[in-house]
């Protein structure tokens, strides 16, 4: 795959999610990112080569005499009933088609199997939401649809928000983001959003942290856009 | 880079072993890894006794991991990774998954594993240079210092994040962050700012 992402996961996040401790917001997003870019692919393979060097110099345990026969015996018999076995994440019928759109494994199958609603949901004129459920209440992730030219309104970030850009391209005061691009955006940061003319842009987003509606408006921005006053 | 010539294939014990699993179900070849990597896999699992952790923790690991390499060996790619780094990703996975079912009720149907699926490509480095990098990576972890030695081992080996490592040694986060990156560094493995530009 052509490499053509710019913004990438800083290395501690890629040090992270190869250690597996990268918390699951940013986990689902760096995921996405990977599908995309070769070079924090190429990236990951080192790392995880440390960590299986260590794994590998770490205290051999004694394990059970009889753990390789028990072991033996699960595969002999799940052999017997494999063949019945099918994959749950292709049923699902939705609105929100990404056979044909390359978007990365963990995305489909979060499409296929968590989404709230199969349909987009307006959010604003320009922006349309479809979330995840995700049964935790310290993150949220969703995919949002910008239309081409789209503009958002100016919003800030209360928590930590990841963002992949999965189709099209969008931009900001300080960029141009295209497929597979990968950014983060800190309590505090101010930006507003815009599609690309060319054509709708569709991102995955990941925001970590609580949620908690400040303006008056909240309920109706929850989770990405909240109109902030400042 | 296209064709391997012969000094190129990937040569060691427990690749080959792998590729006999994986090619022809062989039990003898899967009893010798058993028997080399399921000691390796329950230390992995009782060195990250935090949350989540329970007793059995260690043996359940090594029974779901080597389920998952002898269901997935057909599926080993020699050329993209030894067998030990495959083998640990597998672990990561699964020790992830493990602590996560036990510690949460509801959660993502997404595994750990669901997060690693690649497009099928080309090997990203060749096979020269990930031998290169491996051999390096074993030689220059024995030689690092003290406590980057101790903050990787920490991040690895007991799965700790960077903000649960910061809060166990008593340091900043951005120490334990650079501390890590800097352990990177010296083992070859991430490049330096300074030496990017």
């Amino acid at each position: 795959m052509i490499n053509t992402t710019n913004h990438h996961p800083d290395e501690n996040m890629l040090i992270e999610f190869s250690a597996g401790t990268l918390e699951t917001a940013a986990s689902i997003c760096v995921s996405a990112h990977l599908h995309f870019c070769s070079r924090c692919r190429t990236k990951l393979l080192r790392l995880d080569q440390v960590g299986s060097q260590i794994m590998s110099q770490s205290e051999p345990m004694e394990v059970a005499d009889n753990a390789f026969d028990q072991v033996m015996e699960k595969i002999d018999s799940a052999d017997l009933v494999s063949s019945s076995k099918t994959s749950s994440a292709t049923s699902a019928s939705t609105s929100i088609n990404t056979s044909d759109e390359g978007f990365p494994y963990s995305v489909k199958k979060l499409i296929n199997t968590s989404l709230i609603s199969k349909n987009w949901k307006r959010l604003s004129s320009s922006v349309d939401v479809a979330r995840f459920k995700t049964g935790q209440e310290d993150f949220e992730v969703a995919l949002h649809k910008i239309c081409a030219g789209g503009k958002t309104p100016k919003h800030g970030h209360e928590g930590l928000e990841y963002t992949v850009v999965l189709k099209g391209s969008f931009s900001d005061e300080n960029a141009v983001y295209r497929e597979g691009d990968f950014l983060m955006r800190q309590p505090g940061d101010v930006h507003q959003p815009m599609g690309a003319q060319n054509g709708e842009c569709i991102c995955l987003s990941a925001l970590s942290a609580p949620i908690v509606p400040t303006s008056p408006l909240g309920f109706l921005m929850k989770p990405w856009l909240r109109i902030n006053p400042m | 880079m296209t064709t391997l010539n012969n000094s190129e294939k990937r040569s060691d014990q427990w690749s080959q072993l792998l590729i006999s699993v994986g090619e022809t179900r062989d039990r003898k070849a899967f009893a010798q890894l058993f028997e080399h990597f399921g000691p390796l896999l329950k230390g992995f699992a009782h060195a990250s006794r935090n949350e989540g952790w329970f007793p059995g923790l260690g043996d359940d690991l090594v029974q779901e991991v080597m389920i998952k390499v002898w269901n997935k060996a057909a599926g080993y790619n020699a050329e993209k990774a030894s067998a030990t780094t495959w083998i640990y990703t597998v672990a990561r996975n699964c020790r992830i998954d493990m602590l996560r079912r036990k510690s949460n009720t509801q959660h993502l149907p997404l595994e750990n594993e669901d997060f690693w699926h690649e497009p099928d490509e080309e090997t990203p480095i060749s096979l020269l240079q990930q031998k290169r990098s491996e051999d390096r990576v074993q030689a220059s972890l024995a030689q690092l210092p003290k406590e980057q030695d101790q903050i990787l081992r920490k991040v690895y080996l007991e799965g700790k994040s960077h903000a649960e490592a910061s809060a166990e040694l008593g340091l900043p986060l951005g120490t334990v962050k650079s501390r890590v990156r800097l352990a990177l560094q010296k083992m070859q493995v991430i490049v330096s700012k300074e030496a990017q530009e």
